[in-house]
Formats: C-alpha cells, structure tokens, sequence
C-alpha cells in the first residue's frame, strides 16, 4: 500500500499501524480511554454469562437496559423519553451514528455539518446518498458552530442539521443560548436534528452541555446518540444506544434489524451494570480528564501553539500552520521520530490540513513525555525548512 | 407545527416493505418458541473462563476491525477443515452476527454490480439488508420439490440474462436443504463461465451430516465467491452476536472500511469467547449432531404418522412443513411460536427448530 495515498479513517489506521511497531510509543492519537472498563462492570458481564448467555433480546435491546437507558437521558440530558418505544440499544455509538445517519437522509437529501467533525457522518452519510453541507468554525472562535451560519446554509434541500457537542475533534461545546438558537432553525426550517452527546460528561470549566431534545419541541425532530464508550471506558464492548420521537424510532428499529440484528446479550447487561451501577469510576476519570487537559495546555501554550480552548470532549485541535506543511506529514514525522501518535486534521476534514488532534487519553508521565518529544519533533521540522 | 420533512421520512418507512417484514430472533423466547435461527444450546465453562479472563485482563478497549487475529486465524481453519476452503487469516471479517454479514456483504459486494439476483425464497434477513438501500434485484425462481433452493437452469439463467452477482443459500435458512456435491460444482461452473460472483450463505452447515459441500472449496474461489454464517453455531453464543465473512482478498478493504463506518469493531467478549469456542467446536457438533439427527428422524416419523407434509431438507437442526393456515393457528393456539414461510416467501411452509419440544408442537398441527 502507497503511503501517500490514505485518507480520512483509512490514514488513521495507517498510522496507528505503525504506531503499533514501536515499543516506546506514546498514543494520543485513537479516542479509546487508557483506563481498563471498571471492574464492576466486568463482573456483570462475567455474571451474564453464567445466568443470562442465551437471553433473548429483540433487535432494540433488552427492556431493563432501555429503562436504564431512558433514567439516564432523564437525569442527565433532561430528555423524556419511553423505553418501550423510544429508545434503541445499539453496537456503539458508530452503528447509532450509521442509522441515524440512514433513518433521516435519502439520497440528494442535504445534512448541515458544522466543520471539523467526526469523519465517520461523512462517511455515513456517503453511504445514505446524502449530501453534507459544510459550516465553517474557526480556531480564533474556539470552534464555536454560529448560529448565523447555519442559518445561512439552509437550502430547499436541506433535511438534517447535525450537532455534535462536545465536538470531535474541535472540543467545543455548543452554549445553552446558541443550542436554543439552532432548535429555532431547525423549526423553523422544519430541520431534523441528529444530536451526539457521546461527550457529555466531559465538559470543562464553566461550560455546559444541553441536548437540544430537552427543549421545547426538540424531542419530536431530533434523534440523540450517546455511547458506554467514554463515559465508562467501554470501547471493546459495541454498546451505545439512540433516543427519540417513537415515529421516527420505529424506523430506526427497523434499520438495526436489518444492519446488525441485535446487539450482544453480554454487553448490554455490562451496560445495565454500568447505568445503575456506583458512578465513582466516571468521576474519577472526568477528574483525571480535566487535571490532564490543563496539563496539555500548558505544554502547547510553552511551545507557542494554538488551538481551540477544549471545552468539552477528550482532544485539543491544535493549529500547526507555523510549519508550513501538510498534517498527514506532520503526523508521520512525529510518530516516524519520536514515536508520538497524534491525528492529522486532514483526517477529518479536507480543510484542516494545518492541525492535529491529540487526545488526554494516557496517564500524566506519558503525556508529558509525548509533548517533550512532540516539542523536539517541532523543533526539528522548523529546522529542515 | 407538523414537520413535512419527517412526513417524508415516515412514508418513505412505511413503503419500504422489505424493512418492514417481522426479523427472525437468534434464540427462542420461551421453551415453545420454535421460530429461532440458532440453537439453544449450553455454554461451556472454559468459554465463560475465556471471555471472562480477557476482560480481567484489560481487553475492553477498540480492537482491529476486521477481529482480533487468532480468532480470524481460527475461523479460516475451521472453514478449511469443515468445507475444504482455502482461507487464508487475511479473508476473514468477524462480525456482529450473521446479519451484519448478509448486510455488509450483499450491500458492499452490491455496490460493484448493476443488480443481485436472490432466491424468491430466502432468509428475510436477507431482503431486510436489500432493504437499507435500493438494489435491483433480480428474483431466483426456487423449486418447491427440491426444499426451496433455485434450480442449477434458474442460476444460468439469471447469468445468461447478464447478472453477475447471487446471493445463495445452501443450506436453505427455510427448509434446511443443501446443494450437493455436484450442484455446488455446476454452480461454480455456471458462475465462473460468466465471471459472475456469489454471496453463498453457508450458516446451517455445520447441522448437515458429513460435509456439506460449499462453494468456498471451489477452485476459482479466490476471485469470486464469498461466504457467511454463524461463528462456531451450537457453542451457547446465538445472543452474542458473533459472525464472519470469509471473502476474497480484494473485496475485504469495501467491506471492512464499511465495518468501520458502522460498528469500529466486534465486541471482545464475544470474540474472546468465540475464539475459546473454536477449540471445542469440533467435539460438540459432533454430539449435537447426533442428538439432533436422532431427533430429527423420529420427528419425520410422527409427521408421517399424522400425514403431515414434510419439506425436505438435509439440516437436522429445523424441520419445515407444509401447512395450511388452520394448521399454523393451531399451533399458534397451543401456545407454539414457528418461523413463517411467509417472510421467507413461501407462504405454505412453517419452520420449526428441531428440540425436545418439537415433538408436541406436530401433535398440536392439524
Ligand atoms: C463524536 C463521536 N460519535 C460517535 C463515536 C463512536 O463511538 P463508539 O462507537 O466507540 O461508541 C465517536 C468515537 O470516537 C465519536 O467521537
């Protein structure tokens, strides 16, 4: 395979290929939290294996994990939803993102994305036959998706508007007043919503998450995603789940039959586990994120970069236009010399060639090792040009 | 306010009618469900062991997508040995189950072709996966005498009439019957003459005596054909989730890029446990071979006794029947749950799995 040639995810995958060959290397590359999935959580698996291995399950999941599901949107999002109806479990947040992304858009049918993004609803949204119409962010704001733009990229075609906030890879979180603000556009434009909280329980300083579903009116034209992934470090286990109206849930329920079928028994008992379960773990790692991201900063405001203040999430977006060169080579280098595995912006957007994502996802000593090294990487990319 | 776009979106649902058909469960409900696609089977200790110490042990993060290497080094061995394939670690996707391999590999394979011709008789999971996007599909007649499988003229038909992808079944998911020997070759013959493609659901194979012959021992089968089915079936793991696709080498980038889009991975307690399962597969079938053919015979004798009309079909873990719609009521009406022909496309025909109830539920079909 030429190197030159990989985009997008499948540059991604190059890199943490490579990445994988040296033993030394420091990850802040991949969005998969460094801690193991709390041991509670293991047991119930362990649990639902003995007791519960050939439960039946329909294709939207086990009712006692939808009910589960349904508490947590409630006491954490505000959104009102039933869990005979209005909820279905699903492989990840991906497989959620995938039939959301599938159960609103038909082909020619336009989705508003705020840029950068996930890469995966281009993807998605590729596969649907959909049509992706750019908002442009901007470092200086700190990523902030206005409002005015959105409004300004409606057209007769437009049928989706996507919120993801906190925002992978920006970090931004989008402010109660400005989420209000895009409710009212998508009313008024009788836009549907598709809303991903995956970050939600990483919001930092004074920020604040809201879920444009708990709004007035929100419910009935938006589907939310959200995942065990981050908040429980439940990467391996495929389990994520969306929320919304029952009309346009039935459909959903529908796509998931037809996509994956069911979602293994095992991981959604460790995810009744982990809904219900002592929450001290999350705690603990939304401490560890924040001590982390401060420390992250204070390493790139020592080399002099910029980036978009991370509100929410698990990155910083990083501007790295000073050296004049592409993000893919930027990358390569500093994971080629210093083995330090950072994502090119490229990756997530043809437009952001100039930045890199690195995530807090690795203990402090290996964070600030990696940033040591990343500063000799710059150091040493200044010095060729 | 009502939303005109969301009207759309629900009209475009309710005339989707292949999305719309009743998905099959891959466990029963209750001890009277017999509609399930997998067996109810027990777990093995060491499997539980095996899942559990790799969780302990920190394999709850992202894993390759395409599955963890010993467990894609695993399936291709047990496809070799059971079907004299010749997969190479390399040709293997584990899925999330058997349908996300139907949907992967008739929509991503789907998308080089101009149309896929698919039996008129089939697993719904199948239509469901057509469903998600439109494909021209192209029907297969089947023939009702030979357990629903299309016909060797009704294949080279549909690649005489210039299609170059079908998706086939053998055994078939409703009757359990299986190409043999030389039909599998004829068809290999048919395809390979056009350079026509095939997506071979191989799923029920494992519950036919002897080998079942398949088109991944064709020997043009790395430029051509693809199969799927359930990962080591019978082993306790039918509400895990777990499945592969065994393909050649230059469709895997398509389908696992799209793999990524849609899931990253597959579970790893359900790999860590399949992977366990692949040691022990070998043995167990062999008993639950046994059991369900003893079984299964003595079944077609009650049938017989009672006149039922018995599809035939070589897999021992279903029995499908032809019945009438007061028949199907009352076993409907003796509390029994059965697969419908009907999402199938053969209205006339129940399928019933093969277990220690199944006895009963013929008494109760009149
Ligand atoms: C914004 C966003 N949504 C969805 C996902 C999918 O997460 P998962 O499938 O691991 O739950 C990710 C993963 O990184 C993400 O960043």
């Amino acid at each position: 395979m030429s190197k030159k040639k990989a985009e997008g995810t499948n540059l991604l995958y190059q890199l943490m290929s490579e990445a994988r060959t040296y033993d030394d290397v420091i990850v802040m590359g991949r969005g998969d939290p460094d801690f193991d999935t709390p041991a509670h959580i293991v047991a119930a698996a362990k649990d639902a294996m003995v007791n519960h291995h050939a439960d039946y399950s329909p294709p939207e999941g086990l009712l006692a994990l939808r009910e589960a599901i349904a508490d947590r949107v409630k006491r954490v999002n505000n959104i009102d939803v039933d869990p005979a109806t209005e909820v279905v479990v699903t492989n990840g947040g991906q497989e959620a993102l995938f039939l959301m992304v599938l159960a609103v858009l038909s082909p020619g049918d336009e989705m508003i994305v705020p840029e950068p993004n996930y890469n995966t609803y281009a993807d998605s949204l590729a596969f649907a036959g959909g049509v992706k119409v750019e908002v442009e962010t901007y470092v200086q704001n700190d990523f902030r998706a206005d409002p005015a733009d959105v409004r300004a990229a409606i057209s007769d075609k437009s049928r989706a508007l996507l919120l993801v906030s906190p925002n992978n890879p920006a970090a931004s979180v989008i402010s109660p007043p400005d989420m209000r603000e895009m409710l009212d556009i998508a009313i008024s434009n009788d836009l549907m919503i598709i809303a991903d909280d995956i970050y939600d329980l990483f919001v930092y300083d004074d920020f604040t998450h809201l879920s444009p579903a708990s709004l007035p009116g929100g419910l009935e034209r938006t589907l939310t995603l959200n995942a065990f992934s981050k908040a429980y470090s439940m990467t391996g286990w495929r389990l994520g789940w969306i929320v919304g109206p029952a009309d346009l849930m039935a459909r959903v329920r529908e796509l998931k039959a037809a996509i994956s079928g069911g979602t293994s028994i095992i991981s959604q008992h460790a995810g009744i586990a982990a809904l219900t379960g002592p929450q001290d773990a999350v705690e603990m790692m939304a401490d560890a994120y924040r001590r982390r991201r401060r420390l992250v900063l204070d390493a790139l405001d020592a080399m002099g970069m910029k980036y978009g203040l991370p509100q929410g999430g698990q990155f910083v977006f990083a501007d790295i236009g000073f050296t004049g060169m592409d993000s893919g080579e930027v990358a390569q280098r500093i994971l080629s010399e210093q083995h330090v595995l950072a994502y090119p912006g490229s990756a997530f957007s043809k437009d952001r060639k100039n930045y890199l994502r690195m995530t807090f996802l690795q203990p402090e000593d290996q964070l600030i090792e990696g940033l040591e090294r990343m500063k000799v990487a710059m150091h040493n990319i200044m010095a060729d040009r | 306010m009502a939303s005109e776009n969301k009207s759309e979106i629900l009209a475009e649902h309710a005339a989707n009618s292949a999305l719309n058909k009743p998905a099959l469960a891959p466990v029963a409900r209750h001890n009277m469900d017999l509609s399930a696609d997998g067996l109810r089977s027990p777990l093995d200790e060491r499997i539980i062991a095996a899942s559990s110490e790799a969780l302990e042990a920190g394999h709850t993060h992202y894993v390759d997508v395409p599955g963890i290497a010993p467990l894609r080094a695993a399936i291709a061995e047990s496809l070799n040995d059971a079907t004299g394939a010749r997969c190479e670690p390399g040709n293997i996707i584990v899925t999330a189950g058997v349908q996300e391999s139907r949907f992967l590999t008739i929509q991503k394979i789907g998308e080089n072709f101009e149309s896929i011709a698919v039996p008129a008789v089939a697993h719904p999971g199948a239509r469901k996966a057509l469903g998600v996007r439109a494909r021209n599909v192209i029907p297969l007649s089947v023939d009702a005498e030979r357990g629903y499988l299309p016909p060797i003229a009704a294949i080279s038909e549909v690649v005489a009439g210039g299609c170059r992808l079908l998706y086939l079944e053998s055994p078939s998911r409703l009757s359990g019957a299986a190409y043999t020997a030389d039909e599998v070759a004829a068809i290999g013959q048919a395809l390979r003459d056009s350079g026509a493609s095939a997506i071979w659901d191989q799923g029920l194979a494992p519950w036919v005596d002897g080998d079942c012959p398949s088109l991944a021992a064709d020997e043009d089968r790395p430029a051509l054909f693809t199969t799927i089915g359930e990962a080591f079936p019978g082993m306790g793991l039918a509400s895990w989730h777990i499945g592969y696709i065994a393909a050649p080498e230059d469709q895997i980038p398509a389908m696992q890029s799209q793999k990524q889009i849609m899931a990253i991975c597959t579970s790893t307690a359900a790999q860590y446990a399949a992977l366990e399962a692949s040691n022990l597969f070998v043995e167990a079938r062999g008993l639950r071979m046994s059991q369900l053919s003893q079984l299964k015979s003595r079944l077609i004798e009650v049938a017989a006794d009672r006149g039922l009309d018995v599809v035939t079909g070589d897999a021992k873990n279903i029995i499908a029947l032809r019945a009438s719609e007061a028949g199907a009521a009352s076993l409907r009406d003796a509390g029994f749950d059965f697969a419908e022909g009907a999402s199938f496309g053969a209205p006339a025909v129940i399928r019933l799995n093969v277990n220690a109830a199944t006895a009963d539920a013929l008494q109760a079909l009149s």
